[in-house]
């Protein structure tokens, strides 16, 4: 990805003033400039240096962490009117398995927030998995041994 | 995940002594890390602060509510009330005996009236729908749209609007 640096250059060999570049967000892909040739002295005015990806080493887990967050609610806005309109068993685990993610993930971001101890935050992630690990199962063993999470909402609501 | 920032590895090499003006400056921008993440800092300040036994400053108990701030705290609090939902009929369905079908027996048996029931069930929905709708309003400023102020307030109270809307909807079903 190439982004372009403005770099306000000083004027003269005055000097005194420091370089300034005024860089757009940069998302943690790796960048590597050269930054040739300072431009020759008494020159003013805006030099435009283009930079290229030369390698990558930043992880993009938290980006692609973030999609899926995105992608996950996305299927679980679907699902809701799939499990209205066309009640399946195949519905039932599929909410199932977004029900437990999307909740997942959003309390993940809850203790992200709110827990700063580094142990603290292990251990609290570590009871997450376990309670949605907990939760996927129980959501499955109902599907399967019961009437499962569609029919369940139908007969609770018609009480 | 910590945001690699970079930094210059500055390696300035002046040639010829001649003229100072005259100096070619390579200015590498490569992947070294800072001297700390983002996550080191922040556990830094965290341990820092609460080892001192500062008091903290008033924050909510001061500042001025806002209606995004407020829809804001409301989905994350609904968010977590629906988890705890979904994980409390998980865990009931592998540890508490019976089926489905005896425990709406044993609600059937308590014999609530019709508005408590309508109440309930209002009670059940209007987190799901707040969450619902507002969870749209979210992806919507994913998307980039609706950012201004004077949107937010209005798709605020547009979802505001729409969730009792739909909550009264399906309490009535």
């Amino acid at each position: 990805m190439a982004c372009v640096w403005r770099l306000s250059a000083l004027c003269g060999a005055r000097g005194g003033r420091a370089l300034f570049l005024r860089t757009p967000v940069v998302r943690p892909a790796q960048l590597s400039a050269f930054l040739q040739d300072q431009p020759a002295p008494g020159w003013c005015g805006i030099q435009h240096i283009h930079l290229s990806p030369s390698h990558h080493s930043g992880s993009k887990a938290a980006s692609l962490h973030w999609t899926g967050e995105r992608v996950v609610s996305v299927l679980l806005l679907g699902l809701l009117p799939a499990a209205y309109l066309n009640p399946s068993s195949a519905v039932d685990y599929s909410l199932a398995a977004v029900l437990s993610l999307h909740s997942h993930w959003g309390l993940g971001q809850v203790v992200t927030d709110y827990v700063h101890n580094d142990t603290m935050q292990k251990t609290a992630k570590a009871g997450l998995l376990a309670l949605s690990a907990l939760t996927f199962a129980g959501l499955c063993y109902f599907n399967y041994h019961d009437v499962g999470i569609c029919k369940a909402v139908a007969m609770l609501w018609k009480l | 995940m910590a945001a690699l920032l970079l930094r210059p590895v500055g390696r300035y090499c002046l040639h010829g002594h001649l003229s100072p003006q005259l100096c070619i400056r390579k200015i590498h921008f490569s992947a070294v890390p800072l001297g700390t993440s983002a996550k080191e800092e922040m556990e830094r300040f965290w341990n820092k602060n609460t080892g001192s036994n500062r008091p903290l400053s008033p924050h909510i108990t001061i500042y001025s509510w806002s209606l995004p701030m407020a829809m804001s705290i409301g989905h994350r609090g609904t968010g977590v009330a629906l988890s705890a939902g979904v994980s409390l009929f998980g865990l009931s369905a592998l540890l508490l005996p019976g089926n489905f079908e005896s425990h709406l027996e044993l609600v059937k048996s308590l014999s609530l009236g019709p508005v408590l029931i309508h109440s309930a069930k209002f009670a059940l929905a209007f987190p799901l729908t707040y969450h619902t709708w507002n969870g749209v309003r979210h992806l919507m400023w994913d998307l980039g749209k609706g950012l201004k102020i004077p949107q937010l307030t209005q798709s605020g109270v547009a979802v505001l609007v729409l969730s009792v809307l739909s909550s009264l909807g399906l309490a009535a079903m």
